[in-house]
């Protein structure tokens, strides 16, 4: 009966207040001036929590099939990737795309 | 097994081919996770595109993400968490049985949702106002970068994808309200709500990841 979860209101109040102190978080970050690269990486590091919550606990992923936790984890793992693959190309031209 | 339970078991949503009903229910959720790995590489490559052109013009988003105002991208931010939590609670009523609460809480999530896009239409409305429009369009003077036109093409593409998910979130929400009218949903079956809210959860997500990066690097 994995795919039966049924979750308590107050636990689904409690997954959005977290969600919503974490919106508050990410935009008061931003507030005071934090130096280069680590504000882009608080910023992320802020969303991949956020999103990892909605995943496990209002997708149900957490009580779900190690099936579909599995294909989560490889969508995730082929956008990465995808990702370092291009940039491998694209942050060591000398050029970038000319005229675009 | 040999005594009929006292509230006689509705199985009118079981197709012959599986064995009960949840053996369909886990193979039809696992074909929306299937799904839901298309949508997240879907989006992949526009969140690529994003991070290229940003390790190419770093300077130009900072600059052009003051267009963008981070209080209305906070508030619909806000409004899709409400209503990814109403979701889950019209998925919670479902499951108890509980078809009046399904339906409210649908409508609230189509409300928020609805929210939601008329924030996006005003935000839109007053760039197009500016002449800040997607590619070869764009005739906006008020930004010191060659390639203004970019962030706001890669801008357009994004939150125009997502918004198109939002529009298809609403339409089968109230798809679902009318399924619930006709009381096909009840505690052993409830999978199109199931699904529909794992769908919603995604385009929720999308949103999680596009706030930050286009709103708040200002």
């Amino acid at each position: 009966m994995s795919g039966h979860h049924i979750s308590s209101a107050k636990f689904l109040w409690g997954v959005a207040l977290a969600l919503f102190v974490l919106t508050f978080i990410t935009v008061a970050v931003t507030w005071i001036q934090i130096p280069e690269p680590w504000n882009i990486v608080v910023a992320i590091a802020i969303a991949v929590v956020k999103a990892l919550i909605v995943v496990a606990f209002f997708m149900n992923l957490w009580w779900d099939s190690k099936f579909n936790v599995l294909l989560f984890i490889m969508s995730i793992a082929f956008f990465l990737l995808l990702i370092g693959i291009t940039l491998l190309d694209t942050l060591y031209r000398v050029d970038p795309v000319p005229s675009f | 097994m040999s005594q009929p339970s006292a509230t006689e078991e509705r199985l009118e949503h079981l197709k012959h081919y599986f064995i009960d009903s949840d053996q369909q229910f886990e193979a039809s959720k696992m074909g929306m996770w299937v799904f839901l790995v298309t949508e997240i590489l879907f989006f992949g490559g526009l969140f690529l595109a994003y991070i290229v052109y940003r390790a190419w013009y770093p300077e130009l988003y900072l600059l052009a993400s003051e267009e963008l105002h981070t209080f209305w991208g906070a508030v619909n931010t806000v409004v899709l968490i409400g209503s990814s939590l109403t979701v889950a609670m019209a998925i919670r009523s479902a499951q108890l049985n509980q078809i009046k609460g399904l339906i409210i809480n649908l409508w609230i999530t189509i409300g928020l949702a609805c929210v939601f896009m008329v924030i996006k239409y005003f935000e839109y409305a007053e760039k197009f106002g500016k002449g800040i429009l997607p590619g070869g369009y764009y005739t906006y003077e008020g930004i010191e970068h060659e390639q203004a036109n970019i962030f706001f093409s890669i801008y357009y593409m994004m939150t125009g994808l997502h918004g198109i998910h939002v529009l298809v979130g609403i339409g089968l929400m109230l798809w679902l309200v009318y399924k619930a009218k006709k009381k096909v949903f009840h505690s052993g079956y409830y999978t199109p709500v199931e699904i529909t809210g794992l769908y919603w959860h995604l385009v929720d997500i999308i949103w999680i990841f596009l706030f930050p990066l286009l709103y708040l690097i200002d």
